[in-house]
């Protein structure tokens, strides 16, 4: 990694951190909203500061945290992801089933393996665009949800529930989750060779040249199939954190996650367009929607008008993005 | 044969996927096969044939229109809940085309001149909308739809319903504006390649612009004749519709920049979901199947051009 030099035009100052050439994006706009947003409850509300709401928003925003991680591994290379919503439902699906634990989470991680090699297999050998294998995937793995669990209901195995809803000296499981997930997300996007693969890529994409990272002899094909197997892997993390905190199966349950998740990672500066993104900005993005959802609910706001909310925020940040390309 | 092959590769899958369902009909369930049932089957995909319309321009353009959900919502909302109050039905017509023409220009805007990504920004429109009205509505279902138009949708020309020939002279339309007018030309320069079209002169922003235009006033069409259909309002309409508009596009050959289907061939497609529900419901297929079966319509058919299309 730190052999790795960012590119920039001609007269302009390399920065990896900050300003317009950074390659992480701008993750600070995020952050500054968040602060100001905890200010504003704090000052506007009383219920905000409370240990209660603290633990809410944590379990809040965990599983858009680990989405976000996900969907951001396959926006950095110019891909997109909109199955992980209904990979989420069909995790919780499948562990409400009949059967031991030790048989169903395996079978969990297997069906989101399965998942991300159907789409990355369609979108790099079978030339499909990602937004439609991943759109119509979506749709095939809520119909397998539904007939797995036509309306919610079922009973979790007691070891998913405890794995999230327990403590481990006086700690909560949510901040043992969070760790894990940064920690994995980190390695995988900033602290290897596949990572770096993963910017280049994207960053080809970007530029107008698809085929550049292939041109340098790198393996593009096979990094972006994995990329999509990560994302699914890590929509399945989310929905087992779900279906440990609801404690049974809901086909419904993932619905929203997918547009939530690329707002939450557009939203930390990483650009949809590919090549530019940071991990830390995703998981800022996504922490921000949650304290959005946190106040609205706070304020009382309808539920019905907090969605067109988060669809307004969303369209605000694509539209701030520039990109060269047009269309899809 | 392999010429035969590549030339066979080339006619879009809804003439073979709608000449397998007919026989399917035909062989399982004969007593179906006359003219008024199937004007029945077909009527109902009437608004989706419509939606297709617009769905088919804009990925023509290399675009995707995800809206028609919204559009379809809104309308269906404003008719059925008496906010309109007692106004006379062409003044819900021209409304109705003038909420559908808006949130298409709206759409174009982001597309075309923002260069947002199409699926987000269409997307977003639709969960604005459905969060909109869902807030208006508070969650309650509105109320029933006006009588006359209902009975204006049951109307007949012979054997065949008018909501069928509304459809059909709104495609004949089509194929005659993109075939005789400079707009059909830039339309296909722009699906062929936009670099190239942008230096040869071609409006690339203003053709996008007006294509998401048109979709939207497709959907504003499609929107008032699925309100028509039903009895009563809902709440309930879902991304179903585009979805299938897209997967009925590219049935009938038309994939992202490329029109090798013309306008005939997603009329096929559409005309593929009218025997394909058919087919589904008689065989007893539940809801859940259907919606795999949407999935797979989609991949197969994008899978099929993306083989074609693939650089050797």
């Amino acid at each position: 990694m730190s052999t790795s030099k960012t590119h920039n035009l001609p007269g302009t100052k390399p920065n990896r951190w900050l300003g317009k050439n950074s390659r992480q994006g701008n993750w600070w706009a995020a952050l500054l909203l968040i602060v100001t947003t905890v200010l504003i409850l704090l000052a506007t509300t009383d219920d905000f500061a409370t240990p209660q709401n603290a633990n809410n928003l944590l379990a809040q925003a965990m599983p858009l945290i680990i989405v976000a991680i996900g969907q951001m591994i396959v926006i950095v290379l110019a891909g997109m992801d909109l199955s992980v919503g209904s990979v989420m439902s069909l995790t919780t699906a499948i562990l409400a089933l009949d059967g031991s634990p030790l048989v169903l989470i395996p079978l969990v991680f297997l069906a989101a393996v399965l998942i991300g090699i159907v789409n990355g297999v369609a979108i790099v050998r079978l030339n499909v665009h990602p937004i439609i294998a991943t759109l119509s995937m979506q749709f095939i793995v809520l119909g397998i949800a539904q007939i797995l669990r036509p309306v919610a209901g079922g009973s979790v195995p007691d070891l998913v529930v405890s794995l999230v809803t327990g403590s481990v000296f006086g700690v909560p499981a949510p901040v043992f989750w969070a760790i894990f997930v940064v920690a994995l997300g980190w390695k995988i996007l900033h602290g290897s060779r596949f990572g770096l693969y993963l910017f280049a890529i994207g960053g080809g994409v970007a530029s107008g040249q698809d085929d550049t990272a292939h041109n340098f002899g790198l393996k593009d094909g096979r990094s972006i199939i994995i990329a999509y197997v990560f994302s699914a892997l890590f929509a399945a993390l989310a929905g087992t954190f779900i279906a440990g905190r609801i404690a049974s199966g809901d086909p419904g349950v993932g619905s929203q996650f997918a547009l939530d998740s690329i707002t939450a990672v557009a939203i930390g500066g990483t650009q949809l367009s590919g090549g530019v993104g940071g991990l830390h900005g995703s998981i800022l993005g996504a922490v921000l929607m949650a304290l959005l959802a946190n106040g609205m609910n706070l304020a009382g706001l309808s539920a019905f008008l907090q969605g067109a909310i988060k669809g307004v925020i969303l369209l605000l940040v694509v539209a701030m993005q520039s990109r060269k390309k047009m269309g899809l | 044969m392999a010429s035969f092959l590549k030339s066979a590769s080339r006619i879009p899958p809804a003439y073979f996927v709608f000449a397998a369902l007919l026989a399917t009909l035909w062989l399982t369930k004969p007593q179906l096969m006359n003219l008024n049932v199937m004007g029945i089957f077909i009527r109902q995909v009437a608004p989706l044939g419509i939606l297709v319309l617009g769905q088919m321009l804009v990925m023509r353009v290399r675009s995707i229109d995800l809206s028609g959900a919204g559009v379809l919502l809104l309308i269906n909302y404003l008719i059925a809940s008496g906010l309109l109050g007692d106004m006379p039905l062409t003044l819900i017509i021209i409304l109705s085309l003038a909420i559908g023409c808006a949130v298409g220009l709206f759409n174009g805007y982001l597309v075309a001149m923002r260069r947002v990504s199409a699926v987000i920004a269409t997307l977003a429109v639709t969960v604005i909308i459905t969060g909109f009205v869902q807030f208006l509505a508070s969650g309650k279902p509105p109320g029933n739809m006006p009588e006359l138009m209902n009975d204006i949708y049951k109307m007949k020309l012979g054997p065949i319903p008018l909501p069928v020939i509304v459809w059909t002279v709104l495609t004949m339309t089509m194929a005659v504006f993109l075939s005789r007018f400079v707009y059909g030309r830039f339309v296909m320069a722009v699906g062929e390649n936009p670099t190239a079209s942008h230096f040869s002169g071609v409006p690339v922003e203003r053709t996008v612009l007006v294509a998401h235009v048109l979709a939207g006033f497709f959907a504003g069409v499609a929107a008032i004749v699925q309100s028509a259909s039903v009895a009563v309002g809902s709440l309930r309409l879902g991304l179903e519709m585009p979805i299938d508009a897209v997967a009925a596009t590219i049935l009938g050959g038309v994939v992202f920049g490329r029109g090798d289907g013309g306008v005939w061939g997603p009329f096929f497609g559409v005309m593929c979901f009218a025997l394909l529900f058919v087919v589904m419901t008689s065989f007893g297929v539940p809801e859940p199947g259907k919606q795999i079966a949407r999935g797979l319509i989609i991949l197969l058919a994008a899978v099929f051009y993306g083989l074609n299309t693939r650089k050797s």
